[in-house]
């Protein structure tokens, strides 16, 4: 045997063996969070329920629904829409494992984007997993890619085409859940999945919709609530009471020319009053530095203080950073504001709820103590 | 479409490792062993 087919042997050799290994990992993101099932949770559906074309597909998703006594009135939280945004899945589950229902009904799908947690975005250097204390062991939560993962969507087109308004973004944003609304009954699997949401808050008649979000601290969306117009009063009103709470926090008037998103076109095809939020995350940021769990979950970055110094951040950034509590804490917060000032305009149709983690709570306890033991 | 671009990763995978096996230089063999693992990744649909 020549010299140069032993090496070809030995090079495809390591070549098989390192795809193996890299391979394995790449699969274990696809078993997804364990998630507990809190007691107020009633009832646990699939997205297919409500699209069935949906069964058996990587888009399908659970449901969590937490049902009190029936008022007509109903609210649904997005998390996970971009599976690299933390906070936004893991207010989901804080939701999901702590949250009693007395009046009204939440729905909450932890992974609206199931696909995205099942893959990194390439050249990131994100964390496949990040991990997080409890009084009863350590949990572990995914973190994923901004879109859905392109083994289960793939090849993506030169330029992606918003179909119901024709608006053109890059071909990679056709996985983004949150360019893909109203979604089609005969699109991709992300168009598929933005159809069945659609398809669940107009059969369950949903009041309000709350897409939780993570933004870059360079992105001028930032602690900010995004409205509708028919979801603006709703929206100050929350605001009001964050501020009166010293959560400093804007808001934002959905644009009408942006479209896809939850906060435009859930209220434009739907009767849902649509507000989507974010948080500091320094984990997504172009600026940040070495990116693994402790950014994940500390938010600590001296590129981002020292970008604050030069006044290039839409939020205060220094050595404290924004841990994970804060940002679980803000959104847990301001869906608990949303329902006192739903309450507020409408006390003949409250939605009521008990025990949700306050954000001072967070803030001391920590995370860990509000998630429950995994059986 | 999806198809199509399978075939031609399949296509291309081949003529990378044909080209592992008919090159004389290590350089490019470890080279031709490096492109392979994305491409072999992507063709059993696991990154």
């Amino acid at each position: 045997m020549q010299k140069h087919t032993i090496t070809a042997i030995i090079c495809l050799a390591g070549a098989i063996v390192a795809s193996a290994i890299a391979g394995s990992s790449f699969l274990a993101m696809r078993k997804p969070d364990k998630i507990v099932r809190g007691p107020g949770v009633t009832e646990i559906k699939m997205l297919s329920e409500w699209f069935p074309d949906l069964k058996g597909s990587p888009g399908d998703t659970e449901v969590y629904i937490m049902e009190g006594a029936d008022n007509g009135v109903s609210m649904l939280v997005l998390g996970g829409t971009h599976p690299n945004e933390p906070a936004s899945h893991l207010a989901a589950i804080l939701l999901i494992e702590n949250f009693l229902p007395r009046t009204g009904t939440l729905y909450v799908i932890p992974r609206a984007n199931a696909s995205g947690f099942t893959a990194n975005d390439p050249q990131e250097g994100a964390p496949q997993h990040f991990t997080i204390e409890t009084p009863n062991g350590l949990r572990v939560f995914s973190y994923g890619s901004r879109a859905t993962n392109p083994i289960h969507q793939w090849p993506d087109p030169n330029i992606y085409i918003h179909a119901s308004s024709g608006q053109t973004l890059s071909g990679s944003e056709t996985r983004n859940l949150n360019r893909g609304y109203p979604g089609r009954a005969d699109g991709t699997l992300t168009e598929k999945v933005c159809y069945g949401i659609v398809q669940l808050i107009k059969e369950q008649k949903v009041t309000i919709t709350v897409d939780l979000h993570e933004a870059s601290p360079e992105y001028p969306v930032i602690n900010a609530i995004v409205a509708h117009p028919k979801a603006m009063q709703l929206a100050s009103d929350t605001v009001l009471g964050l501020e009166m709470q010293d959560i400093k926090i804007s808001l934002e008037p959905s644009p009408v020319n942006l479209r896809g998103l939850t906060h435009r076109e859930l209220g434009d095809f739907t009767d849902t009053l649509p507000l989507l939020m974010e948080t500091a995350n320094a984990s997504q940021g172009r600026l940040r530095g070495r990116t693994d769990e402790a950014l994940v979950l500390t938010g600590k970055d001296k590129w981002y203080v020292r970008a604050a110094k030069l006044g290039r951040l839409y939020v205060p950034y220094d050595e404290n950073g924004h841990p994970i509590e804060e940002r679980v804490g803000r959104h847990v917060t301001a869906i608990a504001e949303i329902i006192n000032s739903w309450n507020w305009e409408h006390p003949e149709t409250p939605l009521e709820f008990d025990n949700i983690p306050s954000y001072e709570d967070l803030l001391s306890k920590g995370l860990g103590e509000y998630l429950l033991p995994v059986q | 479409m999806f198809y199509i671009y399978l075939g031609i990763l399949a296509i291309v995978l081949a003529l990378t490792v044909w080209e592992l096996f008919d090159t004389k230089k290590l350089s490019m063999q470890i080279t031709a062993a490096m492109v392979i693992m994305p491409l072999l990744l992507r063709l059993l649909m696991i990154k």
